[in-house]
């Protein structure tokens, strides 16, 4: 479905992706680990589109993404969460919420998509007035995810959620994760936390220095002794 | 000390011209909050559609209906095609204030040129018309543009606070990148909003016209307490323009009614210096 083929990206002279080749089938949830710097972000916003990419082939179901503008991501079913949240801080959290279904045809389920939103997130019906700048680092992750969610994706582009949050928050993001992945929409999960990435995907590649070092289902990946003394504590 | 109708009667005179203020500053405050375009240009199509307004009616005797009613769009067009300019030439918001100075400049010469620089007057049954209400005069021109006021700030408002337009614009003017993300055209959306600001002007250039003699040294008079009260009632903030409008007109009407007229424009100064140490942020 998702389908990178040689992809070369990089800032200025500065090549972050050398030659990154990865698929994501329908519905699968894929995890990409690595140290910091190893060029994930640098991944997701090639895919966003956020990113012009130097060679090589990016498509989605068939549709060559490469040239289209990150606003046509929407309508072929693309959504992200960005690293860091970056969320429109001084606007409240239901605008915030509005912004994921931006786009003509999502409007029509916006109620829908809010009481969803709210449902999997009863702090945010209570917050739903606050400007998203001022809430906690918890809550403003799971505006980002709702943001994404109201979008009604079948792709969800993920860029550590977990990043500062408390561990009981955690817990609940990766609820939702591992929920909206039951109900079919294919995923691509960067993940500080491998142990936990690794635990809730269905497949896992490794990254290191913008190139993919290693690829496997991530049960298989958990097992293996390189990787767990790389980014599991050696355990 | 002035009698209490004589302060009642500046108050009154203060809020209309808030009301000016506003309705000048609305175009201004909304380029600048929502796309980081300082637009000074804003003052000279204002007068611009001023004199066409005098022209077309007291001139060549068409209905004042008819000159709104064409005066809107035209200027919206206007307000497009200036937005063009700025995404052609990438203007960020610190040359867009340069750029904007010279074409007001060119602007105001091509005003004097056409319409000389002497002062113009536009006669119409309703510049003299006034109502008393208890013991104030109301001038029924006036008491029009404060109401038309009140409804394009509410308007203006209501846009940008519910309607999904309005929220991209936001958005945008935040995060540009991740509201892209999210379907945003910024580049679209500017066009219109640089419309709609034009389109603000050319309304309230209907009203320089009407309520007052006009002459095209009067656009740089009004500029500073225009830009003081956009800065003052927080940029891209309608409502906040609106009652920073009021205050900085009844605080200057006041003042000239105690002291002496000559003292007025200190208050809108003293105004954007005092906010500019104590709220820099708001710039
Ligand atoms: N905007 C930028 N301009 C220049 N270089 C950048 C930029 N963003 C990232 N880089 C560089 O590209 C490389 C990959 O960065 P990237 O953000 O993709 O890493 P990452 O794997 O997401 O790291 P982290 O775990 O810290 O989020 C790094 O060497 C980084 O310094
Ligand atoms: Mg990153």
């Amino acid at each position: 479905m998702l389908n990178l083929e040689s992809i070369v990206a990089g800032y200025g002279d500065a090549v972050a992706l050398s030659d990154v080749s990865l698929e994501i089938a329908a519905g699968e949830l894929v995890a990409v680990v690595g140290a910091n710097g190893a060029g994930k972000t640098t991944l997701v916003n090639v895919i966003a589109r956020l990113l012009p990419i130097r060679s090589g082939r990016l498509t989605w179901e068939g549709v060559d993404l490469g040239r289209l503008p990150p606003q046509a991501l929407g309508d072929l079913g693309i959504a992200l969460i960005p690293e860091g949240r970056r969320l429109f801080g001084a606007m409240s959290v239901e605008e915030n919420l509005d912004m994921g279904c931006y786009r003509r045809s999502a409007r029509a389920a916006r109620d829908e998509g809010l009481e969803r939103v709210y449902r999997m997130f009863p702090i945010l019906r209570e917050r739903r007035s606050q400007m998203a700048g001022t809430l906690s680092g918890g809550q403003q992750q799971m505006v980002a995810i709702g943001r994404a969610l109201m979008a009604r994706p079948r792709l969800l582009l993920i860029d550590e959620p977990s990043l500062g949050l408390a561990p009981s928050v955690v817990q609940q993001v990766f609820e939702v994760i591992r929920a909206v992945h039951a109900e079919g929409v294919s995923m691509l999960l960067i993940e500080q936390n491998v142990a936990l990435a690794l635990e809730v995907a269905d497949r896992g590649y490794v990254l290191e220095g913008g190139s993919i070092v290693a690829a496997a289902a991530a049960a298989d990946l958990l097992e293996r002794p390189d990787i767990r003394a790389a980014y599991l504590g050696g355990a | 000390m002035p009698s209490s109708t004589l302060l009642a009667q500046s108050v009154l005179s203060g809020v209309f011209s808030g009301a000016l203020y506003a309705l000048m500053g609305l175009g201004i405050s909304l380029a600048w909050g929502l796309l980081r375009i300082i637009n000074l240009a804003h003052f000279a199509f204002v007068f611009l559609a001023g004199y066409l307004v005098y022209q077309c009616i007291s001139v060549s005797g068409w209905s004042p209906t008819l000159v709104v009613v064409l005066a809107l769009p035209l200027f919206f067009l206007l307000g497009v095609a200036l937005q063009w300019l700025f995404a052609r030439f990438s203007v960020d918001e610190f040359a867009s204030l340069l750029v904007t100075f010279g074409l007001t400049i060119v602007i105001e010469s091509l005003i004097q040129w056409i319409w000389t620089a002497d002062v113009r007057r536009m006669e119409t049954p309703l510049s003299t018309w006034s109502v008393k209400l208890g013991p104030l005069y109301v001038p029924v021109v006036e008491a029009i543009l404060l109401l038309v006021t009140l409804a394009v700030v509410v308007a203006a408002w209501a846009w940008l606070r519910h309607t999904y337009v309005g929220k991209a614009l936001r958005a945008s003017a935040q995060n540009p990148v991740i509201a892209a993300a999210f379907g945003v055209s910024h580049r679209r959306l500017a066009f219109v909003l640089s419309g709609v600001a034009a389109a603000t002007g050319a309304l309230a250039g209907v009203f320089v016209a009407v309520g007052s003699p006009i002459s095209p040294s009067q656009m740089f008079g009004s500029l500073g307490v225009v830009l003081a009260a956009v800065i003052l009632g927080g940029l891209g903030n309608p409502l906040g323009l609106l009652a920073a409008s009021i205050l900085i007109g009844i605080a200057e009407a006041l003042t000239m009614a105690l002291t002496a007229p000559s003292w007025a424009p200190l208050v809108s100064f003293s105004l954007l210096i005092f906010i500019l140490v104590l709220r820099p942020d708001r710039v």
